[in-house]
């Protein structure tokens, strides 16, 4: 992702160049254009056809579904809106609802923290940046997979690497993802440990920031911590903007994570029964896909709300500069 | 990402290879699913779910009937209990169901209702029913329709571990005789003679078959004829004290641990570790248990079966054969279910991992050459037949949902949020709601 914010501006520049000064040289018509079109539109195909196929269809079909009593095997019936009714009265996605939003505002500004934090850091010139943020950056790359998960499960389990460390101290640590009190917070802290992509982004803005502001500051004698209020976070608005949307977004559509720590239970105790998580287990443990499926559009709802809302509100604190 | 720019000749090729690599890339998602090779070799998909052992013997019983059936082949899909009905309720609703599957009764009618199973009773001359042990022979029938073959026998019963009994100083219960009170005092004494290092019992409560026997004692039961709820709240609050009783003097792991435990499935369990004496499991899993954990593992009765109402134990069938409605080739793969069910070959591999065999040639046939610890699990079965007053009638529409709520409730109850009452009230709520009895 920072390859194209960095990159794009250049990259998109030579290309319609290049294209003017073919055609002006080999004094190419219509047909060439119309030709070149078809070939993009071939290139774009498989692309289309994904869209529609793999994604507006079953998105449209859940919509239908969320009006019907679909049991996954069966027919299924028209029930107008008793599944959306139904929502008002389940406690378990109420509870759903309270975990998966602790989990969004908890864990994306501590995510956020610490990759401002950390990209200001590297931002420093240290020797060797490209590795750090590799290294950095791995862990988002693996974050959302299986095999971490399970990792995690182990490392933080009764007889953990956690716990085992602590141990040193004389410290009897909990059982981390099977003690309800410890579980969600557990998962809290590997999705803040995903912090590298959106790091990368801010290190791409604050390499944005012109230098000049900075000296003009310091020669004015403001502090580091002005400079970093006055100037790095204004500058930088647009950039955190833009990752508060994208991983607020991610945060509400956690589900392996917690899949796999809790063996598609949400246990322990519902403590780590993430929205997604309920809407899977109503789905394909209870046969229940028609309220599942209106439990997506609701969940779609609430990404959509929150996403207008960042949109509205960005106008009063998001800086477009000059 | 650099596209070189080519001259005229390659832009007027680019066209027809952007829509020829658009339309391969279409055709090979389209394809696949064709189930009938060209040189006339059926293939066939066959789901169960286990441990590991089970799944290293099914695949030689496999290979053996593809070696006397050439012209079918099949493809083991196998998984762990708790993402079997995930992934078997995903791949029915897709219509990519496998051809054979196991089934259990607590599923069974799920999917028997919505039309997703093949009647059973429908392949004379394939498949041959007549040897089925009588005592579960059409558990598996719903409405006249055969949806499922019980594989075999089994009963819910408590697996000991002798050594860790002696590494505790404790003696083996009688267990013809032991009571509730014996239960919890023995199973505490264990965890207390070893400072923790080996826990008297792993959690009962994650399993509903264990309350099933309990209530039975009690002149009670889970579900009644009609599916309905058939126990009474203080039955019910009773066995969950136990529970409760286990963690206060130590005779089980603590919450979070028993989360654990519960989440590592059978390989996990306290038995299969060495750090436990007791464990409530199916007697069909002496064999895989008595493996993993190195040990000559007993079974023992449950406890209360002669200080109440009446006995509760039960025989169960242990799995289903089932055969999906939407399979292409019906009559194959009731050939290869009636070579689970009546070879003795197959037998004499899968032992009674599936339940003592439910033909009962077969079983008679295997009996002499069980190892010891299966051998053990058929004494122990015609022992217990003595005592067993009843079968239980299907379980109803729903109660597969019943195993994830049980599991919910016990968290609940063992960290403390409930108490056994409170548990107790939630449960049949919740289970209510979930088979519609309410």
């Amino acid at each position: 992702m920072s390859a194209l914010l960095q990159r794009s501006p250049k990259k998109s520049d030579p290309a319609p160049t290049k294209a003017r000064t073919a055609k002006g040289a080999k004094g190419g018509g219509t047909g060439r254009r119309r030709q070149e079109n078809l070939a993009a539109y071939g290139f774009l195909a498989p692309w289309f056809l994904g869209l529609i196929i793999i994604t507006a269809g079953p998105l449209m079909a859940s919509l239908y579904f969320s009006f019907t009593d679909y049991n996954l095997i069966g027919d299924h019936q028209w029930v107008g809106l008793e599944n959306y009714e139904r929502m008002l009265t389940d406690d378990r996605l109420h509870s759903s609802l309270r975990v998966t939003f602790v989990y969004v505002f908890v864990s994306v500004p501590l995510q956020l923290a610490l990759a401002l934090a950390l990209a200001m850091v590297l931002d420093r010139g240290v020797r060797g940046l490209t590795l750090y943020r590799s290294v950095y950056y791995l862990p988002s790359l693996l974050g959302g997979s299986v095999a971490i998960a399970i990792l995690w499960r182990q490392v933080f389990g009764a007889e953990g690497l956690v716990n085992q460390l602590l141990g040193f101290f004389g410290v009897q640590g909990p059982g981390w993802v099977s003690h309800p009190d410890y579980a969600l917070g557990t998962l809290v802290v590997l999705n803040v440990w995903t912090f590298g992509a959106p790091m990368v982004i801010f290190l791409a803005g604050l390499r944005q920031i012109p230098r000049m502001y900075y000296e003009a500051a310091s020669v004015d004698g403001a502090s580091a911590v002005h400079r970093f209020w006055n100037i790095t976070v204004p500058m930088l608005t647009p950039i955190i903007f833009f990752n508060l949307v994208l991983q607020i977004i991610n945060a509400f559509q956690t589900f392996t994570q917690a899949f796999i720590v809790s063996g598609g239970t949400g246990g322990p105790s519902d403590s780590t029964l993430f929205y997604t998580l309920y809407l899977y287990q109503r789905g394909f443990g209870s046969f229940d896909m028609g309220y599942a499926s209106a439990m997506a559009w609701l969940l779609l709802m609430i990404i959509a709300g929150f996403t207008a809302v960042n949109f509205l509100a960005s106008k009063y604190w998001v800086f477009y500069g000059d | 990402m650099n596209i070189p720019y080519g001259g005229a000749r390659s832009r007027r090729l680019a066209a027809p290879i952007a829509l020829g690599a658009a339309f391969a890339l279409l055709a090979s998602a389209c394809g696949g699913g064709s189930s009938a090779d060209s040189d006339g070799v059926v293939e066939l998909r066959y789901s169960w779910w286990g441990a590991d052992d089970r799944h290293s013997t099914l695949q030689q019983v496999i290979e053996i009937f593809e070696a006397e059936n050439p012209d079918i082949r099949i493809a083991g899909d196998y998984t762990d209990w708790g993402s079997y009905w995930d992934r078997l309720a995903t791949s029915t609703a897709g219509g990519d169901a496998p051809d054979i599957m196991m089934q259990e009764e607590r599923y069974l009618r799920e999917y028997g209702d919505r039309g997703a199973l093949a009647d059973l009773g429908e392949f004379d001359g394939v498949l041959d029913l007549s040897n089925v042990d009588p005592l579960i022979a059409d558990s598996g029938d719903l409405e006249d329709q055969t949806y499922g073959i019980a594989s075999g026998v089994n009963v819910y019963a408590i697996l000991a571990d002798p050594e860790a009994f002696e590494e505790a100083g404790v003696d083996m219960p009688d267990d013809t005789t032991w009571t509730w009170d014996d239960y919890v005092e023995i199973a505490g004494e264990i965890s207390e003679a070893t400072d923790g290092d080996v826990v008297g019992t792993q959690s009962m409560s994650y399993n509903e078959s264990g309350f099933q026997i309990f209530a039975r004692q009690h002149g009670e039961n889970l579900y009644d004829e009609d599916g309905a709820l058939a126990f009474s709240t203080e039955t019910l609050t009773e066995w969950f004290r136990i529970t409760e009783d286990l963690l206060d003097n130590g005779g089980q792991p603590g919450a979070s641990q028993s989360v654990e435990i519960e989440a590592g499935g059978p390989d996990q369990s306290v038995l299969a570790t060495n750090t436990g004496a007791m464990a409530h499991f199916w007697s069909n899993q002496l064999g895989g248990l008595t493996e993993s954990s190195g040990r000559d593992l007993e079974l023992l009765r449950y406890p209360g079966e002669t200080d109440n109402e009446r006995t509760g134990m039960y025989f169960k069938p242990a799995m289903f054969y089932s055969i999906s409605a939407g399979s292409d080739h019906p009559e194959e793969a009731a050939r290869f279910v009636d070579f689970m069910l009546n070879s003795n070959e197959a037998a004499e591999l899968v032992l009674a991992d599936l339940g003592l065999p439910a033909n009962i040639d077969v079983r008679s046939h295997i009996l002499s050459s069980l190892p010891a610890a299966d051998e053990r699990s058929a004494i122990f079965l015609s022992d217990v037949e003595g005592d067993v007053v009843d079968g239980n009638p299907p379980p109803p529409i729903g109660a597969g949902e019943v195993v994830e709520i049980t599991k919910r409730v016990t968290d609940e109850l063992s960290f403390g949020n409930l108490t056994p009452e409170e548990a107790a009230e939630q449960f049949i709520s919740e289970v209510e709601s979930a088979t519609g009895s309410a």
